[in-house]
């Protein structure tokens, strides 16, 4: 155990996933099946799969919502049992995660509720958060009034102003239209390259999103849910809508991603007729 | 007559239609005087005579104040023991079946043992108002904290939000809108059970003035009574929506005016 | 003790003319939660101990005392002829309210006219508690049953009307309009579309009366006297027989549990359509 953790001290891991696996009932099918890998410090992993394979089961557990059948979770070397103050969620559905009875500023103020700082010092950090997601003007508003997209930055800002080690992300940007979701995939882009370097775990099915978003993508596949690609996007930054996704890399990455979800689809189905 | 027209005059027909209802009583009981149906002119001729003295405005002050503390009591101990209950299925589970027969208790039936256990003074009015006014409220606040979202409660796990945190400023606020639908059915269950008590056992409150008019075959005082319930019943209805308005304008605005 | 104190509430509930208590529970044992009703049995049996260390008989009646006269009085046949009253002008009462609150909540929910022209009149009203009302009835109807049965009714109909308005106005736009494109007509509307879907709502309504009426019938009986569980409670609250006191309040404890139960598992079969959950949220 010492000698691990110092290997991933030297490495730069924040986050170590080991031979996790779930199952829900007591002879049920497993949700997951011995899924490994890590997460280096400051990388922004896409974990990207088609609906079933057991994302969600995973962020779940990564964060300590759910608890695994098998396995464990290392987060700084250290075993996630509950949920850890290190690690930040934006959920799919903003619209259910933000508290409707505060207004936007009190939402993204609340995380810090605890700290030694004054009211006006909170007040003063949640604004900030929010002008960093590019919110104006709409502090003393209700959730309820803004847009969508509006809505899944202030769920963003709310989750970055405790300073995270580890943002995770679960399909964050499903909800909304595809124009909106450009703007967002680059709020998110930005948000990480300026001066946050945060750690980013990003859940989704959108393989194109994957790809653009992410330093290296982890493909997984349903039934049970398992890892079976590590892609390393190995794109540059920072990442444009138009240039990124019409370069020859791009495509490589997620034509890569594409076969490999294809290949499982096609090896279960051929499991099924035998 | 154009369509917005009409839309306007709804809100005065009621008023027309009420009015007309009025004047047909006023009209019948001035053709066939009966004692039993007076006139609305003489009730209310009566009324204004009544009212405005001491001894029933004394009697209103104290009904007033029964139903302020029993009220306060009783939704007091539906919330707290509501948000208790509502955040641990275990709990709940074990006290349902015993919540469930409390519930199905007729008000009434607590009335002959409070008589016995308080009494016939004001402990006896308060102790029965506040337990007509807390099972409404307990069940909605379980409902209202049963009701909050996962991704809540999800969220409020990730910002470390411990349990007595979480039951009062998470789950409280969340479950408010229902709260408050719980309150507003309790509210007039308080006045039911003002009435039967102060049927029962008071020397003094309006629910005694009515009954004591009727011993006394006073008709149009017990018309008047009764009006001067109704209209009390409604005054605290709007009192109440007024200030559900204000406390829940977060919840209107998000589901819209209509909606609950 | 234990022992005794189960027999105490199995026996009378056999005793029970109505089999719907012995079918309720039926339903609640097979429903499970064991751990809840033994909790109940652990209250009844701390109050018990409270009662009898503290001494306290002269105010309470301890719950085995409670059980034993309500068993022996059903059993003498002293409580029966009573429960029978009750639940005689209560189901007359209600049957009345739901045939009033069902057709005028289905006439006025379905004309906006009629919701807007009766709506000063019907918030009058409504605001005017029933057991308000008893003094009024007795000069009306003089101290028998009629006078019940009105002051039953009246209270009764309120929940049914108001549950009846709401179901019929709340029906889904879009099935009036599938209705109307095919060709139905506005009272074939009614009778087709909006009644059945305003059922759950009105189920809910009824529901919510049976157990108001029943309350109010026994306090219309505590007030004014007569044969039935409440005018019984006022005579053993007179004469300070405190164990049958606390027997009666256990019995309509009972009853109305046994209503609700009762109701709620014919709402759930016959609106099988319904999910479980919108008929629990009420």
């Amino acid at each position: 155990m010492p000698r691990a953790v110092e290997q991933e001290a030297h490495a730069g891991v924040v986050l170590r996933v080991d031979s996790l696996s779930k199952r829900y009932a007591e002879n049920g099918p497993p949700a997951l099946s011995d899924v490994a890998f890590e997460v280096r410090r400051g990388e922004l992993l896409a974990v990207v799969g088609p609906s079933g394979c057991g994302k969600t089961t995973l962020l779940r557990i990564v964060c300590g919502l759910t608890s695994a059948s098998a396995g464990t979770v290392f987060l700084d070397a250290r075993p996630v049992l509950r949920p850890p103050r290190e690690i930040a969620v934006v959920f799919q559905d903003y619209s259910r995660s933000l508290f409707p009875w505060l207004t936007v500023v009190r939402n993204v103020m609340f995380p810090l509720r605890r700290t030694q700082a004054s009211r006006a010092e909170r007040l003063a950090t949640a604004e900030a958060a929010l002008e960093e997601l590019g919110l104006r003007g709409v502090a003393r508003k209700y959730p309820w009034q803004l847009s969508g997209g509006m809505q899944q930055r202030v769920a963003i800002a709310r989750a970055l102003v405790s300073r995270p080690e580890i943002l995770l992300l679960d399909e964050p940007f499903a909800s909304v239209d595809a124009l909106t979701r450009a703007e967002l995939q680059d709020v998110l882009l930005r948000v990480h390259g300026e001066h946050r370097r945060v750690t980013i775990v990003h859940v989704t099915h959108d393989i194109d999103e994957a790809a653009y978003l992410a330093d290296r993508v982890l493909v997984m596949t349903p039934a049970p849910g398992r890892v079976v690609r590590l892609v390393d996007v190995e794109l540059p930054r920072p990442r444009a809508q138009t240039a990124t996704r019409s370069s020859d890399r791009f495509l490589a990455v997620r034509n890569e991603i594409q076969e490999a979800i294809t290949e499982q689809q096609a090896l279960q189905r051929g499991g099924e007729r035998q | 007559m154009t369509a917005s027209a009409a839309r306007a005059a709804r809100p005065l027909l009621g008023a027309a239609v009420f009015l007309a209802v009025l004047g047909l009583w006023q009209a019948e009981a001035r053709r066939h005087p009966s004692y039993l149906f007076p006139a609305a002119s003489a009730v209310l001729e009566r009324a204004s005579h009544v009212w405005p003295t001491s001894e029933f405005l004394s009697d209103v002050v104290s009904s007033l104040e029964r139903l302020g503390a029993g009220y306060v009591i009783g939704a007091g101990v539906g919330v707290a023991l509501g948000l208790v209950l509502g955040s641990s299925v275990g709990l709940r589970r074990l006290l349902e079946p015993l919540t469930e027969l409390l519930r199905a208790t007729p008000a009434i039936s607590i009335v002959p043992a409070a008589i016995v256990l308080f009494g016939l003074g004001e402990a006896m009015h308060v102790a029965v108002i506040a337990f007509a006014v807390c099972f409404p409220v307990l069940v909605n606040t379980v409902e209202g904290v049963r009701a909050v979202s996962p991704e809540v409660r999800d969220t409020a796990a990730m910002l470390q939000v411990g349990p007595v945190e979480r039951a009062v400023r998470i789950h409280l606020p969340a479950a408010l809108p229902q709260i408050f639908a719980g309150l507003r059915i309790a509210l007039s269950a308080a006045v039911i059970l003002l009435v039967i008590s102060e049927f029962v056992g008071a020397g003094d409150g309006v629910g005694h003035y009515i009954t004591f008019q009727q011993s006394q075959f006073n008709t149009e005082e017990v018309y008047g009574g009764i009006l001067f319930l109704g209209l009390l019943g409604y005054v605290l209805n709007r009192l109440f929506l007024v200030v559900e308005r204000r406390v829940l304008a977060w919840h209107y605005g998000a589901v819209g005016e209509s909606g609950r | 003790m234990a022992a005794a104190f189960g027999t105490g509430i199995v026996a009378p509930l056999s005793r029970v003319p109505k089999g719907t208590i012995v079918a309720g529970g039926a339903r609640i044992l097979k429903r499970g939660n064991l751990s809840g009703w033994l909790f109940v049995v652990l209250v009844a049996g701390l109050a018990e101990v409270i009662v009898r260390a503290g001494n306290l008989g002269d105010s309470v009646a301890a719950p085995s005392a409670a059980v034993r006269a309500l068993a022996s009085e059903l059993w003498a046949g002293r409580l029966s002829q009573a429960i029978v009253t009750t639940l005689h002008v209560y189901a007359e009462g209600l049957a009345v309210a739901i045939a009033i609150g069902v057709v005028a909540g289905i006439a006025i929910g379905s004309s906006r006219t009629l919701l807007a022209a009766s709506s000063v009149v019907l918030e009058f009203l409504r605001a005017v508690p029933a057991v308000a009302l008893i003094p009024l009835a007795i000069l009306w109807f003089g101290l028998g049953v009629p006078m019940h049965r009105f002051v039953i009714a009246y209270a009764a109909t309120w929940p049914i009307l108001i549950a009846t308005l709401y179901g019929v106005r709340g029906t889904d736009r879009l099935l009036h309009d599938v209705a109307r494109t095919a060709g139905e007509t506005r009272l074939g509307t009614v009778v087709r579309v909006t009644a059945p879907a305003a059922l759950p709502g009105i189920a809910a309504g009824i529901r919510l009366s049976a157990v108001i009426a029943l309350n109010v019938a026994v306090t219309v009986e505590f007030i004014n006297g007569g044969g039935g569980i409440g005018a019984y409670m006022q005579r053993q609250q007179n004469a300070y027989n405190l164990p049958e006191l606390y027997g009666a309040i256990v019995l309509t404890a009972l009853l109305g549990y046994a209503i609700h139960l009762t109701l709620r598992a014919a709402e759930q079969r016959a609106l099988f359509w319904v999910g479980e959950h919108r008929l629990e949220s009420r």
